[in-house]
């Protein structure tokens, strides 16, 4: 799998890796089952320190991403690469939102007012 | 003088266009070349052979001396023309069989051929010298003795024969040029890391079955059930296998800005690493296990192969050396590329 990571972000670190992994999982890099590579792999890697990439891994394990099994490792969980990409795009829609003076309340009120 | 000139100069603007045609005939010619030099240097070893008793016959006895158990007085003989014709015939017979060709995905010209022939060879040649060395001028094969270099010389031999031929076949395989490198987009200011694994599970079956009967001798030693003298070698030839199947059913390979790192087993440990300006180049490469002689750690023609399963393998050349070293890894392509644009950017 291909890990892409942008020197230039100025979000936090964890942040970024598990965007990372979130964009490999929803472009197929890595399909439901498989084994991610072990955190000490991804943070030599990533030149990233194993806390912060553990506390990205374990952002993507709390969005139902990732599933952590003893003595299995992490693997992507069933259905990841759909709920990935439905991820990314409410994190745009957010984004967008707040850059266009919307709050997160704002947003709620909209989507439970949306019918279809 | 000029014509000519002019002719060949034509003929060259000619072939420019098909230098992929023109490659394929010289290697074409380059391995008829060398599939006829190895039968013609089978044929002479064979007339060697044979022809060493008959050169010194009007100086040997009726019947030969080819057999010393350790003493100075020989304890086998075979008349001449046996001992003429039975070297050549288990000379031939050997080269027969080295030269069968059992696949059809094998590549015509195998390295490994001339590597495992030369040394039989010298050893052949030399013990026949040895025994007509030791007939000389003896009138009854039982006054002669064994020959002090007996088996020094044919061992010595060998092993400069065994080092030459591959020295030899070596330089020649790796002489071919090697096939076009991908490379990937690096943007900049993006850090790209590629992570693939491969394992074998016919080995890691292996594995487990011969570590549990490891531990099982282990166990049944330590209880003093069964002789020692049979579980100690079991146990320990179990372990080993064990450890070896265990270390090589499984492999990982990362390519960072660090560079390559493949490792091995479950723990990732021994582990092997370049650095991207280490690399000469990277490419995939599809393999097959019977290209390289096996499943596992192999050294083979190609250079050194970590094959696992068949298909697609990364291979890189390291900077300065002659052999390439290859992994059979998914998505092998990507990592080459990956591996490329690191190279060119540092």
């Amino acid at each position: 799998m291909l890990i892409r990571l942008d020197k230039t972000d100025t979000r936090p670190l964890h942040e970024q890796v598990a965007a990372a992994i979130r964009r490999a999982i929803a472009e197929g890099e890595c399909r439901a089952g498989d084994r991610l590579p072990s955190a000490r792999d991804l943070s030599t890697a990533l030149d990233i320190n194993v806390n912060t990439v553990l506390r990205g891994l374990r952002e993507l394990r709390d969005e139902g991403l990732l599933e952590f099994r003893r003595g299995r490792g992490i693997t992507v969980a069933e259905g990841a690469a759909r709920r990935s990409g439905l991820e990314i795009r409410v994190r745009e829609l957010v984004a967008e939102a707040s850059r266009l003076g919307y709050s997160r309340t704002d947003l709620i009120e909209m989507i439970r007012g949306t019918t279809t | 003088m000029s014509d000519g000139d002019d002719r060949d100069g034509n003929d060259r603007y000619r072939n420019g266009g098909g230098r992929s045609r023109n490659g394929n005939d010289r290697a074409g010619a380059r391995s008829r070349t060398a599939r006829w030099g190895l039968a013609g240097c089978t044929v002479a070893v064979a007339a060697l052979l044979a022809g060493l008793p008959w050169v010194a016959r009007g100086r040997l006895p009726d019947r030969l001396a080819t057999h010393w158990s350790g003493g100075a007085a020989p304890d086998g003989s075979m008349p001449l023309w046996e001992a003429s014709l039975l070297p050549a015939g288990l000379w031939l017979l050997v080269a027969l069989a080295l030269s069968v060709r059992r696949r059809r995905s094998w590549p015509a010209a195998r390295p490994w051929r001339a590597i495992a022939l030369a040394p039989a060879a010298a050893v052949l040649v030399g013990a026949q010298a040895c025994v007509v060395r030791a007939n000389l001028d003896r009138t009854d094969w039982h006054e002669a003795r064994d020959p002090a270099l007996g088996v020094v010389l044919p061992l010595a031999l060998a092993a400069v024969a065994g080092v030459v031929a591959w020295r030899l076949t070596i330089r020649t395989t790796s002489t071919t040029p090697p096939a076009p490198t991908p490379a990937l987009d690096l943007p900049a200011g993006e850090r790209l890391v590629w992570f693939s694994r491969a394992a074998n599970p016919w080995l890691q079956l292996v594995a487990a079955l011969t570590g549990l009967i490891a531990v099982g001798a282990l166990v049944t030693l330590v209880a003093g059930l069964a002789d020692p003298a049979v579980l100690v070698p079991l146990c320990a030839v179990c372990a080993a296998v064990s450890l070896a199947g265990a270390l090589s059913s499984s492999v990982q390979a990362k390519v960072s800005e660090a560079g390559l790192e493949v490792s091995f087993g479950p723990l990732g440990w021994p582990a092997r690493r370049w650095s991207p300006t280490a690399i000469e180049s990277a490419r995939a490469e599809p393999r097959q296990p019977s290209q390289v002689g096996g499943w596992g750690y192999r050294l083979s023609g190609l250079g050194t192969t970590v094959m696992l399963r068949a298909g697609d393998c990364l291979v890189v050349r390291p900077r300065g050396r002659r052999t390439d070293f290859a992994v059979s890894v998914d998505d092998a392509e990507r990592g080459a590329a990956l591996l490329n644009a690191l190279r060119r950017r540092a």
